[in-house]
């Protein structure tokens, strides 16, 4: 007689695969829900940065540095995990997260805290996605091998959460009376955009958070005209 | 590529000529680091046009070997030879296809072009319903991955007799250049597998359609050899193709997508009892040749194309 349609291991085997995908994706919801709670936490403290003057930032800081530090934590223990996969399977299920903590932490650099050895903290410092990776303790832009990393998407579309970010600390910051951060928040983000710029962007989700870069340059521009309309620039800038 | 512009003179413009004066660019602490980001994405953006572009061909090429496998009229060992042919050519062509993305998709790009790689789900269609048609039987995911993989390196090594003599430079011949390491080869994924399974009950009601039409029975294997029993016939394959997939647990990862095609294989599963029905049923009264209205059955493999 001619074999059977479906050979009874065919089934088993799918069945298999498919139930061990689902486990994977069960264990990394697990450490995502963990990792969600603590970027949310960070995010929450680093909102206080809008009503907290530039003299009492350190202990502010020293907060947000321990908020990041937990994130860490999670991300290698993702980073771990993740890794015994095929990188881009599961992707999708982590990279809005990884994004979101890796804007606190270059926001929390920006604004003077992550201070290293070699690099001392201080306003207006920009940590590449080099940094980012030795912030994070993780590969970044893996090419030559499948394991976990931090992609140059995710760096950049984190980087755009914190143009958007510092948009509204320039407005704040003038209303605390540091009109000098304004200032300096409009050199930074106006510098930001034209590197933007530089990039070949297709139609996909980079493409749209980028076009809203302008609107967070209009912001800070705003404030800086009305600033220099009624004198209130302080004559030493910094940069 | 379309014809040229051109100047007051009449000599032809350069294409590319007035693009690149816009982009002044302040330059700024911040460039360095931008531009090597930008020479990153255009790599991965450029990588992905190359595959997609194979993939349609793929594709295309997949969709005629289908549709050269429906005018096959019964299922035996050997397809009839002018068959066999057309999809042997298509194959090679799809060889060297595979071929040329092959080095792209290795390791970690794997999956990361994978949504770019549709064309895969319908090369396992195409592969599976062929293998269908001679062995009345589903070929596992263990078995298709060595043919496909095997298509990829037939494709690689043809390439290679061609650049002999033309001495063609091209950004991704270098990498499948060196002939003394084995050549990259195309994997399929478990999803490729069973989405082009699913596909194939499809085109399995459809053969079955028009063959009973045409030939008055119904699709199945010869009369046991001595045995009593009837022949199994392609009504009791897609019942169990049907039951596969009921038992299966849904994949976590597109649970949509899986939904809907399960509902699209319930109806084709049902398409062919109604037709052994109506074997049983009228059969004898049918006169020869008359072929049922398809056109229903186009629905759900229409939103496919794309």
């Amino acid at each position: 007689m001619a074999p059977p349609m479906i050979d009874p291991a065919l089934f088993d085997e799918l069945k298999t695969k498919i139930e061990e995908d689902t486990n994977v994706r069960k264990e990394l919801d697990q450490i995502l829900d963990d990792l969600n709670q603590q970027v949310s936490f960070t995010q929450g403290v680093l909102s206080r940065i809008h009503s907290t003057p530039r003299s009492k930032y350190s202990t502010l800081l020293n907060q947000i540095e321990g908020g990041i530090q937990k994130q860490i934590e999670t991300v290698s223990k993702l980073s771990a995990f993740a890794s015994q996969f095929p990188y881009y399977k599961y992707n999708h299920k982590w990279t809005r997260m990884v994004q979101d903590a890796v804007a606190t932490v270059i926001i929390c650099a920006w604004l003077g805290g992550m201070s290293t050895d070699s690099k001392p903290g201080e306003v207006g410092r920009l940590l590449t996605p080099e940094d980012i990776g030795r912030a994070f303790n993780v590969p970044v832009n893996l090419k030559d091998r499948d394991a976990f990393h931090i992609t140059i998407e995710e760096y950049l579309l984190g980087l755009i959460t914190v143009i958007d970010d510092l948009s509204r600390l320039a407005v704040n910051s003038v209303t605390l009376g540091d009109n000098s951060m304004a200032v300096q928040i409009s050199g930074f983000i106006k510098d930001l955009h034209a590197g933007f710029q530089v990039l070949n962007l297709k139609n996909d989700i980079l493409r749209k958070r980028v076009d809203s870069i302008k609107y967070a340059v209009k912001k800070v521009e705003d404030v800086v005209y009305d600033l220099s309309l009624r004198n209130l620039i302080p004559a030493q800038e910094p940069q | 590529m379309s014809g040229f512009k051109r100047d007051w003179s009449g000599n032809a413009k350069r294409r590319d000529g007035p693009k690149q004066v816009p982009k002044q660019v302040v330059r700024n602490a911040y460039t360095p680091m931008f531009e090597g980001l930008r020479n990153e994405l255009d790599e991965h953006h450029d990588r992905r046009e190359r595959i997609v572009k194979a993939s349609r061909d793929i594709t295309a090429l997949s969709k005629k070997i289908i549709f050269s496998l429906q005018r096959v009229r019964k299922i035996e060992s050997q397809l009839p030879a002018n068959i066999q042919a057309e999809i042997d050519s298509r194959l090679a062509e799809i060889s060297k296809l595979l071929a040329t993305i092959a080095p792209e998709i290795q390791g970690i790009n794997r999956y990361r072009y994978s949504r770019s790689l549709m064309c895969l789900e319908e090369l396992a269609e195409a592969l599976t319903f062929a293998h269908y048609l001679r062995t009345q039987s589903l070929i596992s995911h263990a078995e298709l991955d060595p043919i496909i993989e095997e298509l990829a390196r037939k494709g690689a090594v043809s390439e290679d007799e061609v650049m002999a003599d033309a001495s063609d430079t091209a950004g991704n011949v270098e990498k499948s250049a060196p002939p003394t390491t084995e050549p990259p080869t195309v994997s399929l994924t478990q999803d490729d597998y069973l989405y082009g399974v699913f596909d194939l009950t499809g085109e399995m009601m459809r053969f079955a359609t028009t063959s009973t039409a045409l030939s008055g029975t119904m699709a199945g294997g010869r009369g046991g050899e001595g045995g009593d029993d009837e022949p199994r016939t392609i009504v009791q394959d897609m019942h169990e193709l049907g039951t596969l997939f009921e038992m299966l647990p849904v994949g976590a990862g597109n649970r949509f997508q899986w939904g809907k095609k399960l509902e699209v294989t319930r109806q084709s599963v049902v398409k062919v009892e109604r037709l052994g029905y109506d074997r049983i049923i009228r059969g004898s009264e049918r006169p020869k040749g008359w072929i049922p209205d398809l056109s229903s059955g186009d629905q759900g493999q229409g939103d496919e194309l794309e």
